[in-house]
């Protein structure tokens, strides 16, 4: 049996790591999300650009243990980083309240306030609220898109053959997935730009930029994906044509 | 002056926390007093005024007036701020006060915050463990005058606990050391006459109690009357805890 002194370092030691895991995988899946939008972004120059891509990264066999990797670690980032979540109701009714309260406080601001005014909006208690909120949203449905691609890219159950084919993507967004998937993008952009700039300010961005300029930083970041996916989601319900599409249309000769 | 746009100044209400613990018969509720605002006023003079020629009953601290006895915590419009240092040129016509959450109530706006922050110096023993018995004939030991001014800027804390009222970890878990605390330990940790190493801090700042109980709402900074970088102490605690993990291992 582990004595008092020997169990705390354990117990210590236990959170470090748990700390790191989750904000690892948390950083390893955020930076994922943008490169996988960038790759999906690759409809915008049509069907053509998107299959050779798809079937690129096929070939090189980069994409099936990506889709693995990938779920695990959404697994591993969703049981370590939920453990923050309070397990009471009454703790958690606390926490919004608190969230609600500092983030209201800015609305009653008289103009002339002063730069000391204890009437300033503080977003980021809510903004905590709100990305765990969106992580449940992305539990559900991100584990529906990352099963569903799973079998796109290992077995030949949908489409003509083993692999992501924009047909498929096209007709599954048209039959009606659309929905889900503008649900999830949302969710998801915000959960992993908002995490990221939690997870710059916790391990010390603030000394090599300032708290606006990493706000300031992670907003593009959020508003710009979030509209390559709405356009990538248009695209494939066939509500806007592939903006880039003359990119690699053959010459006419 | 402070006027509504007209040019006449503002007639203010106040919309106070009232309960009494200590009798029986009172039951938590939300009062409403009036006042004229005057130049400069902040809430020490406006909460005096009301005491002094409306109720007499309404209890608050105050002590220095200026920000340093840190007393006169309270929930502004929801928000932590020091009375003394808040001035109700910066208020809406409405002013809702409530006593600091977290802590002990003792009635009305007081709130006990002296219990805590004893409990947290007992519990992380923040005071110098000296290397050495104290020579008082022998020379003070030179310091680098960067680590003297970080030092001093963790010294700043006035105790006043608005960091721990707005802390979402500190709302929900009585145990968590709390932004000031996290502060307190980082300024002992930094300071080179301190002979506790990292591995003796190990187990109570990487603890579930510790900075990793911390969850990154941010509140505590941007509530700080003085405007610590409380931010920063708890990223470096991170680091030096991660450091102590993995690479600075002694003995």
């Amino acid at each position: 049996m582990l004595t008092g002194h020997h169990s705390r370092v354990t117990d210590a030691r236990r959170q470090l790591t748990v700390e790191l895991i989750s904000g690892a995988s948390g950083l390893v899946l955020a930076l994922f999300m943008w490169g996988h939008m960038i790759l999906v972004g690759s409809i915008l120059t049509g069907a053509r650009g998107f299959d050779w891509l798809a079937g690129t990264l096929e070939i090189y066999y980069i994409a099936q243990p990506t889709v693995v990797v990938i779920l695990a670690l959404f697994l591993i980032h969703a049981a370590l980083a939920s453990r923050k979540i309070p397990a009471q109701l009454a703790e958690r009714r606390r926490m919004i309240e608190l969230g609600k309260t500092l983030a209201h406080a800015g609305r009653d601001r008289p103009a002339n306030a002063s730069a000391i005014s204890p009437l300033q909006a503080h977003v980021e208690s809510q903004l905590w609220i709100w990305q765990v909120r969106t992580g449940m949203v992305v539990l559900v449905l991100g584990s529906f898109h990352v099963i569903l691609l799973g079998l796109d890219v290992l077995t030949p159950l949908f489409g003509e053959r083993p692999g992501i084919e924009a047909l498929t993507s096209a007709a599954r967004v048209k039959a009606g997935l659309w929905l889900p998937y503008a649900i999830l993008l949302v969710c998801v952009e915000f959960h992993a730009s908002v995490g990221l700039y939690r997870l710059a300010i916790k391990w010390g961005a603030g000394r090599l930029l300032s708290r606006r300029t990493t706000r300031r930083i992670e907003s593009v970041l959020l508003w710009f994906f979030l509209g390559l996916g709405v356009v990538v989601l248009l695209v494939l319900a066939e509500v806007l044509p592939p903006p880039f599409e003359f990119l690699l249309t053959e010459p006419v000769t | 002056m402070t006027t509504n746009g007209s040019g006449a100044a503002r007639r203010l209400r106040f919309e106070i926390f009232r309960y009494n613990p200590e009798d029986s018969d009172s039951e938590p509720h939300m009062q409403s007093y009036e006042l004229d605002e005057a130049p400069y006023m902040s809430l020490y003079i406006a909460l005096n005024q009301i005491r002094e020629t409306q109720d007499p009953s309404l209890q608050f601290d105050f002590a220095c007036r200026s920000a340093i006895c840190g007393s006169c915590g309270m929930l502004v419009n929801g928000r932590p701020a020091l009375g003394c240092r808040t001035l109700t040129s910066d208020l809406p016509d409405v002013v809702r006060l409530h006593p600091l959450p977290v802590f002990k109530l003792i009635g009305d706006l007081s709130v006990d915050t002296g219990t805590w922050f004893r409990e947290m110096v007992e519990k992380s023993e923040a005071w110098i463990h000296a290397k050495e018995d104290f020579d008082p004939q022998a020379e003070e030991v030179r310091m680098d005058d960067n680590l003297a001014q970080a030092i001093y800027e963790g010294e700043r804390c006035i105790e006043c606990g608005c960091c721990v009222a707005s802390c979402g970890v500190a709302n929900v878990n009585a145990n968590f050391t709390g932004p000031a605390g996290l502060n307190r330990i980082a300024r002992f940790m930094m300071d080179p006459r301190d002979s506790r190493t990292d591995e003796d801090w190990f187990d109570v700042v990487a603890s579930d109690h510790g900075v990793f109980a911390c969850l990154g709402m941010m509140a505590c900074e941007d509530v700080c009357p003085k405007e610590l970088p409380l931010l920063e102490v708890h990223a470096y605690l991170r680091r030096r805890m991660l450091a102590a993990r993995f690479m600075d291992k002694k003995d």
